[in-house]
């Protein structure tokens, strides 16, 4: 199973790095699209990134605002709900006829057992005495109220609630509490005297710890509280700022802003508190929101490698699919180029190709067809070019006629002697013309007209022939050597044994735009069977009769094509009509 | 074929997804790391003193991510005892060590044995005799003594008698502060030190001595108590005898007893440490060591001399009274 797989992807590699390497349609296809998909992609990971980051910032500074504004109300809450308790007693201790009594004792220690987060209660006279206090407690010797940093406060702002730094409650016995001092000054009745003094409500300092504690922003930021110069009131990490290992920068702005801390940036959201002069900092790591950001960046890089990946094996896939098909018709096609016909393309694929495909078998059959014709064509030309070169000297002739030459000389019959030797002579010359093929229509009949001659002599004027030609053909252009096979056809089958006398008319025009000859005789006429096959290829006469016609016949039609050639009419005991048409061609 | 193909398709997807996913959770889980646990070996847990110690320790603890398992013994005496629970973190393979040593000799072989074992050593509060410890983090003893010595002088006068009450042990820090102090008072000719024998490890026994060192024919009119046990003793014997302010002791440590003393005026002065950023470097530098950072051999955590004038200014506040939120 295992090899399976290894064998599978080691193909699949291979079929990989095989297509990358060819530089055609597959490595266009998926080079381009890759590069516009990444592109895209890319556009859109960058779009999203820069949305996500900045929505990110900015809800990083929205919901810092939002918690800083969160813990300032609830400061607010907590140091309104303890001034409503020192307006309270105020209130109470300014209708006593006389205070200390044991009903504003009653009311104080409920006060303060209600509220827990309430340490003490007291009232002091301005020259430092303790009227009362809640829980009754005995105040400890030696201590100087007078010293007392909230009670000078509390009588130096006379009209306003004095909101004290942390510190630790020394004034009574046994009690070393952390508190924030509520202090204010206040007028009561002691043996009906109007006198001054000062209210204490202390506020247990872990209470206003609570508050701030367990806002937590992002991992590291937190929430500290500071007065107007600066010294701590809350942080998180009280005892360490205490002992020295931590400090924090002087606050005096308010609002949000950035700062560089040995722990990177910070966003640093600033609030004052109302009815103190607090201020609330939330201490945000803007290397939190790096962070994530980071993570986003390399999950979106993850993702785009992923695609891209992805992208490219299905593009060269799909690449492939379109072009395998393709190379396989180019590769069919090379092979047609190096000259092998013998093929048959079988091409699975799209539509498209599969048509191309088809006529692409289409044509090679064809082509494959023509190439055999042409081979068949060119052979028969060669035999019959042969054929042709053999009737300009027939040896059977020229013996005949030399013979008759020499029985004429010895009967002493000048005159024919000079006439065939003449007509010899001419017959030559055009029939070998310096070799050429295609001679004119006037050496032509030139041509015919002594052979006939000769022949008359020959066979003692048992014939008579005549010869027309229009005037204008005799320029026109012909393969030379298509009469003479058939004068002689029809005088050896035709007039040979015809008991009266024969006649041979030869005639030449145009008609229907095309070069006429005619060669009328009446002689004996061909049986309809041999007609038949005169003119049939695929009939091979070997008995010699008729070979020069079909000869002549075949000429024609592989020089000029089918349309042109010999057609034979004939009527036994009447005669034969033989037609030769030629293409009218004048150079 | 094509069938074949798709699921070569199919196997390379999945085959190239797989790594990028695990990446990705890799990429999340990176963060969630198992915490490094320190173990937190103090002397013992009675006391202000090391409640301090340990708080400042839980507070770095958290800040820096780390597990903290903090033991102890019953006793500061308890010398076996802490070398069986030196031995139980080495068993347990933790990360660092933290030890306040209760002998300055017999702790040596075992937190060798730990740094051997590649668990790095931070020795807090008291010295421990070896240099193979990656730090020393406590407060300067001799110096504490000078600072006594001084104290002593300004508030007593060069002609008092002096009885400096101590106790038998192993751990350093006694003896350093009294290395501190007998030169200060070897200064003034005039002075006469007229008891330094250790006594136990108690305040009863402390208590005892005192009754016996003022009443009897020394008349001693100042004491130099060197740690806070000695000290309540001490005091306590001074209060009873309602002897407050006609003879001085000067006090170490700020045990919430010494502060009330101090209030009262039987102590006239202690000399505070802050056991607090103790605990709290302790932790903090084993972190960093931890990370192959440098950190120093040896940290003064620094001293006050509290009195009753300045024990309620604001900064000797936050030492004298450390938040037990």
């Amino acid at each position: 199973m295992k090899s399976k797989i290894n064998r599978l992807l080691k193909n699949l590699l291979n079929t990989a790095v095989a297509s990358f390497k060819f530089r055609g349609i597959q490595f266009i296809i998926t080079l381009s699209f890759t590069f516009i998909t990444i592109l895209a992609m890319l556009f859109v990971g960058i779009v999203i990134y820069n949305k996500f980051s900045t929505s990110l910032e900015n809800n990083a500074t929205l919901s810092t605002k939002q918690l800083v504004n969160q813990v300032n109300s609830n400061i607010e809450y907590y140091l309104k709900s303890t001034k409503e308790v020192s307006n309270l007693l105020d209130k109470n201790i300014y209708l006593n006829q006389s205070i200390p009594n044991s009903k504003l004792q009653d009311q104080m220690n409920v006060i303060q057992n209600i509220r827990s987060d309430i340490a003490s209660l007291a009232v002091f006279s301005d020259k430092g005495e303790l009227i009362i206090g809640s829980p009754n407690s005995v105040l400890k010797d030696k201590v100087n109220i007078l010293d007392q940093e909230w009670f000078n406060s509390a009588l130096n702002k006379s009209d306003n609630v004095i909101f004290s730094l942390p510190h630790v409650q020394n004034l009574f016995d046994g009690k070393h509490d952390w508190v924030v001092s509520l202090s204010r000054v206040i007028y009561f009745y002691k043996d009906n005297v109007r006198l001054r003094g000062v209210l204490l409500v202390d506020m247990n300092y872990s209470t206003i710890g609570q508050l701030c504690q367990n806002i937590s922003i992002g991992k590291r930021g937190y929430i500290y509280i500071v007065d107007s110069d600066n010294n701590i009131i809350y942080h998180p990490e009280q005892q360490l700022i205490n002992i020295g290992l931590k400090s924090e920068n002087r606050q005096d702005y308010l609002g949000s802003y950035l700062e560089n801390s040995d722990e990177g940036k910070r966003l640093v959201t600033i609030k004052t508190v109302n009815y103190t002069n607090w201020k609330v900092v939330a201490v945000a790591y803007m290397s939190e929101i790096l962070d994530f950001k980071n993570a986003i960046t390399s999950f979106i890089g993850w993702i785009l490698f992923v695609c891209i990946i992805l992208i490219v094996f299905i593009f060269g896939f799909i690449s492939s699919k379109i072009s395998h098909p393709i190379k396989q018709l180019e590769e069919s096609m090379k092979m047609v180029e190096s000259g092998d016909f013998n093929i048959y393309i079988d091409v699975k694929g799209e539509d498209e190709v599969k048509r191309l495909a088809t006529a692409f078998n289409l044509m090679i059959s064809k082509v494959r067809y023509l190439m055999g014709q042409i081979v068949i064509e060119q052979e028969a030309k060669r035999k019959s070019e042969l054929d042709a070169l053999q009737a300009q000297i027939n040896p059977h002739f020229l013996y005949n006629t030399l013979d008759s030459i020499v029985w004429m000389a010895e009967n002493e019959k000048s005159d024919g002697v000079i006439t065939m030797v003449t007509a010899l002579a001419k017959l030559f010359r055009i029939s070998i013309s310096r070799g050429k093929n295609i001679i004119t229509v006037r050496e032509e009949i030139e041509h015919a007209k002594n052979y006939l001659i000769i022949q008359k002599l020959r066979y003692k004027n048992k014939f008579k022939f005549e010869i027309i030609a229009q005037k204008e053909v005799l320029e026109y252009k012909t393969l030379k050597l298509i009469l003479q096979p058939l004068i002689e056809n029809s005088i050896y089958h035709g007039i040979e044994y015809m008991v009266d006398e024969g006649f041979i008319k030869i005639s030449v025009s145009i008609t229907n735009g095309k070069l006429l000859y005619e060669i009328c005789d009446n002689g004996l006429g061909i049986e309809p069977y041999k007609l038949k096959e005169l003119l049939d290829y695929r009939v091979k006469s070997n008995t010699g009769s008729g070979v020069g016609v079909k000869n002549v016949h075949e000429r024609i039609q592989l020089s000029y094509g089918t349309e042109f050639g010999l057609k034979i009419e004939s009527e036994m005991e009447v005669g034969t009509t033989i037609k030769i048409w030629l293409p009218l061609v004048k150079e | 074929m094509f069938k074949k193909r798709s699921i070569l398709i199919f196997l390379l997807f999945i085959l190239l997804i797989s790594p990028s996913l695990s990446g990705i959770v890799n990429l999340n889980s990176k963060k969630d790391e198992e915490p490094k646990e320190i173990s937190l070996i103090l002397k013992t847990q009675s006391g202000d003193y090391w409640k301090n110690v340990r708080m400042g320790a839980e507070v770095a603890a958290k800040e820096f991510n780390v597990k903290l398992d903090f033991t102890y013994c019953s006793d500061e005496t308890d010398i076996t005892g802490q070398i069986a629970l030196v031995n139980a973190a080495i068993e347990r393979k933790v990360d660092a060590l933290i030890l306040a040593p209760s002998d300055y000799k017999g702790l040596v072989d075992v937190t060798e044995k730990a740094i051997f074992k590649k668990i790095p050593v931070i020795v807090i509060d008291s010295k421990l005799n070896t240099n193979k410890t990656s730090s020393y983090i406590a407060t300067d003893n001799v110096k504490a003594g000078e600072m006594a010595g001084e104290k002593l002088v300004s508030l007593s006068g060069i002609n008092s008698r002096i009885a400096i009450i101590n106790f038998v042990q192993g751990s350093s820090n006694n003896k350093d502060r009294e290395e501190g102090l007998k030169p200060i008072i070897s200064k003034y000719p005039q002075m006469k030190v007229v008891y330094n024998n250790y006594i136990l490890p108690d305040s009863e026994s402390a208590f005892e001595i005192t009754k016996k060192l003022v009443l009897g024919d020394d008349k001693v009119n100042t004491i130099v108590a060197l740690n806070y046990i000695s000290s309540i003793g001490a005091a306590q014997a001074i209060n009873e005898m309602g002897l407050a302010g006609k003879v001085n002791i000067i006090t170490f440590d700020n045990t919430t007893e010494e502060i009330e003393f101090l209030e009262k005026g039987v102590i006239q002065a202690t000399i505070t440490q802050r056991p607090f950023g103790m605990g709290y470097l302790a932790v903090k530098y084993s972190v960093l060591n931890l990370q192959g950072k440098k950190i120093p051999k040896y940290v003064d955590t620094g001293l006050v001399v509290i009195d009753k004038a300045n024990m309620y200014l604001p900064e000797n506040q936050k030492i004298l009274f450390p938040f037990t939120q």
